[in-house]
């Protein structure tokens, strides 16, 4: 470099308060990239990675890298706190993609250092929802509450009128317990009749006594709402045990695999991203980026996409320099289009950190066609 | 009723083979092998692995885990254990504490937190079966049940009538008077490891055909570290009643009551075994003192 623009260049650092060597964005992502939960949240680091890694290889944004501090808390509180600890140190965003024991020292940290934090991965809290906290945002297709509201839609919807009884197979995590017992209350209001939750502990041997239970209790429905081997294994053991009925569960990252796997066209996946079965050129555009890059196949990579997309979004709006206070007020007016990996835009408003509207589509096996096909299109609730 | 019966001898199934690996260990070494739910699950991967390669071949992939994973108790013993001889006992559990972490590292190294289903690889379905009284259970609950009675049979036949297997016993029974009469204690502590491998790849070849395959199925096996409690550490044949007592307990707490205490249900029979016979139903009274 001639000495005329080291000089200019350091009197630019100078005046902007940034020194060019550290002149990026920088973010600070804990997710639960090992630990029990990992197959539902590592797929979003990956994604992250794939995605910050074009962004970067094609200028950054605004003309500044984004360099993003990978931590792995397990889905554990006490590594989480730890995380949060150092990633807010340096950080303009935290960015979680790990368990809902892993939000309280997230919080706390964001709220004391009055740095943005985006749940990108897992279920959104309270918090992200109107009246929103200003530091907190959530990117996640799945949301607590909504996503009951749409699923017994959708039961009453296919019961086309006739009476049906619905049963709740939750797993023995809070979160999954309150939106199911949610659920339950919701089904009453919604003059559906309903059976008592049944709780089911994640690490049960054999699912056969919770689904015996279902079904003696005279379920036409099961509505499902945890992580993946529950929803599926009360199923398995619902269907082995020879019960007619339908289910609906959550569709996590594995569902195209798992529906494919079954082939039972009782079972009805929910959800708010598209199945890379429907092939749109973005899927192909994920595909072709991923491939050699990540552990889990291109199809898990739909949440963390849409997730660094937003961030991306954010990033440009914020502009340069990029302090913590202006990314959040640029992050309280983003709007992202999705581009068909969910049923449309990300749209944050000042108090409504979650979305505008949220978007809802179910998939299951089409036994005549040998493939998995979307029972109708999407559903759009707004959230207010 | 009969459907929860059913449930119980499949639960008890499952339990007996993991618990058999503890207490053949036990037994033999008097180290409680904490790991022993993680070798089921190395046993699981090792099934998985063989079954990617040699996709169909389900008779190839089964004798290949099992083999593999009798192998892996093998090693594990001459490069960890038996460093160990010498040493207070509670280093050497502490060891195996250790190598169940490592194991459960190394397998998400390898293959990711993804669920995995081997029994399509293997070529295989698994078609529910009514049984009489109108229990339905997979096909590969019934395998499990065989496969349980049939590894018992085995062991109690080698216990008792084969050379080697009588030495176990003495070992386990008399140490220092096996030990004076020429018994080779390294190959039978060796034996007893590689017994535990493969009782524990049996159980998770079979529960990852019949469920799902991932790193954490190792809470299994504490699990079923009460049933080798309750029926008695040192005591095989204990370990029958054992699993039925503790899967019993699991199945109708679900049925009869709060599906939530399923989860604690084991522990529970453990506290009460503890509470009234210390040293389990067949286990030997003065091994309190070394447990």
């Amino acid at each position: 470099m001639k000495p005329g623009l080291a000089l200019l260049a350091a009197l630019l650092a100078f005046a902007t308060g940034v020194s060019p060597a550290l002149a990026q964005y920088r973010i600070g992502m804990s997710a639960a990239i090992t630990g029990p939960a990992s197959s539902t949240y590592a797929p979003t680091y990956e994604a992250y990675k794939v995605y910050f890694k074009r962004v970067n290889d094609a200028g950054g944004i605004n003309g500044q890298k984004v360099e993003i501090a990978y931590e792995d808390d397990r889905g554990e509180p006490q590594r989480a706190a730890a995380n949060a600890k150092k990633l807010a140190e340096g950080s303009i965003l935290m960015v979680n993609a790990s368990t809902s024991a892993t939000y309280k020292p997230f919080m706390t940290e964001s709220e004391a250092e009055k740095i943005p934090l985006m749940f990108g991965g897992g279920v959104c809290p309270r918090e992200a929802f109107p009246p929103a906290s200003p530091l907190i945002f959530c990117s996640t297709s799945f949301g607590s509450k909504w996503d009951s509201r749409f699923a017994l839609g959708f039961i009453k919807e296919q019961a086309g009128g006739k009476k049906v009884k619905i049963g709740f197979a939750a797993q023995d995590i809070p979160l999954s317990r309150i939106e199911l017992e949610f659920a339950e209350q919701h089904a009453k209001e919604m003059g559906l009749e309903t059976i008592p939750v049944v709780v089911v502990p994640g690490n049960t041997p054999d699912f056969t006594p919770f689904a015996q239970k279902l079904k003696d209790a005279g379920a036409d429905w099961v509505l499902s709402w945890a992580l993946w081997h529950v929803e599926v294994g009360v199923f398995e053991a619902l269907q082995r045990i020879g019960w007619q009925g339908s289910y609906l569960l959550y569709g996590h990252q594995q569902t195209q695999d798992e529906l494919t796997r079954l082939k039972a066209p009782s079972l009805h996946a929910f959800g708010g991203n598209t199945l890379f079965m429907e092939n749109l050129p973005i899927h192909a555009e994920i595909a072709s980026l991923v491939k050699g890059q990540t552990t889990h196949p291109a199809h898990y990579m739909a949440e963390g996409w849409v997730s660094a997309m937003v961030l991306e979004a954010a990033l440009k709006k914020c502009g340069w320099p990029c302090p913590k206070d202006k990314l959040a007020t640029a992050m309280a007016g983003v709007s992202v289009d999705t581009r068909g990996l969910r049923g449309g835009p990300i749209e944050w408003t000042a108090d409504n950190h979650y979305r505008k509207s949220t978007y809802y589509k179910v998939y299951r096996w089409d036994a005549a066609k040998g493939a998995i096909a979307p029972v109708g299109g999407w559903t759009r609730l707004e959230i207010k | 009723m009969t459907q929860a019966l059913a449930t119980t001898v499949v639960v008890a199934s499952l339990y007996a083979l993991l618990a058999a690996g503890y207490v053949l260990v036990y037994r033999a070494t008097r180290v409680l092998n904490l790991a022993q739910g993680d070798m089921m699950t190395l046993g699981g991967y090792f099934l998985f692995l063989v079954a990617t390669a040699v996709p169909g071949a389900p008779a190839v992939s089964v004798a290949a885990a099992v083999v593999l994973s009798a192998l892996s108790g093998f090693v594990i013993y001459r490069l960890l254990m038996r460093p160990m001889a010498g040493h207070p006992i509670f280093a050497a559990v502490l060891v195996t504490v250790t190598l169940g972490i490592l194991l459960r590292a190394a397998i998400v190294l390898v293959y990711t937190d993804r669920i995995r289903h081997p029994l399509p690889l293997l070529g295989l379905a698994n078609p529910p079966r009514r049984l009489p009284g109108g229990a339905v259970v997979s096909t590969l609950d019934v395998l499990t049940v065989g496969v349980a009675a049939l590894l018992f049979v085995a062991l109690f036949a080698f216990l008792r009538l084969s050379p080697l297997g009588i030495q176990m016993r003495a070992a386990g029974e008399k140490a220092l008077l096996a030990a004076q009469r020429g018994i080779n204690f390294q190959l039978l502590f060796a034996l007893s490891w590689a017994l535990a491998g493969f009782a524990g790849a049996l159980a998770g070849s079979l529960y990852a055909s019949n469920v799902r395959l991932d790193p954490s199925l190792g809470v299994l096996g504490l699990k079923a570290f009460a049933v080798a409690l309750v029926g008695g550490l040192d005591s095989l044949g204990g370990v029958i009643p054992g699993a039925l007592i503790v899967a019993a307990v699991e199945v109708l707490s679900v049925r009869y009551g709060d599906p939530l205490l399923a989860d604690v249900s084991p522990f529970l029979c453990l506290l009460a075994m503890l509470l009234v016979r210390p040293w389990g139903l067949f286990g030997t009274k003065e091994e309190l003192e070394r447990v």
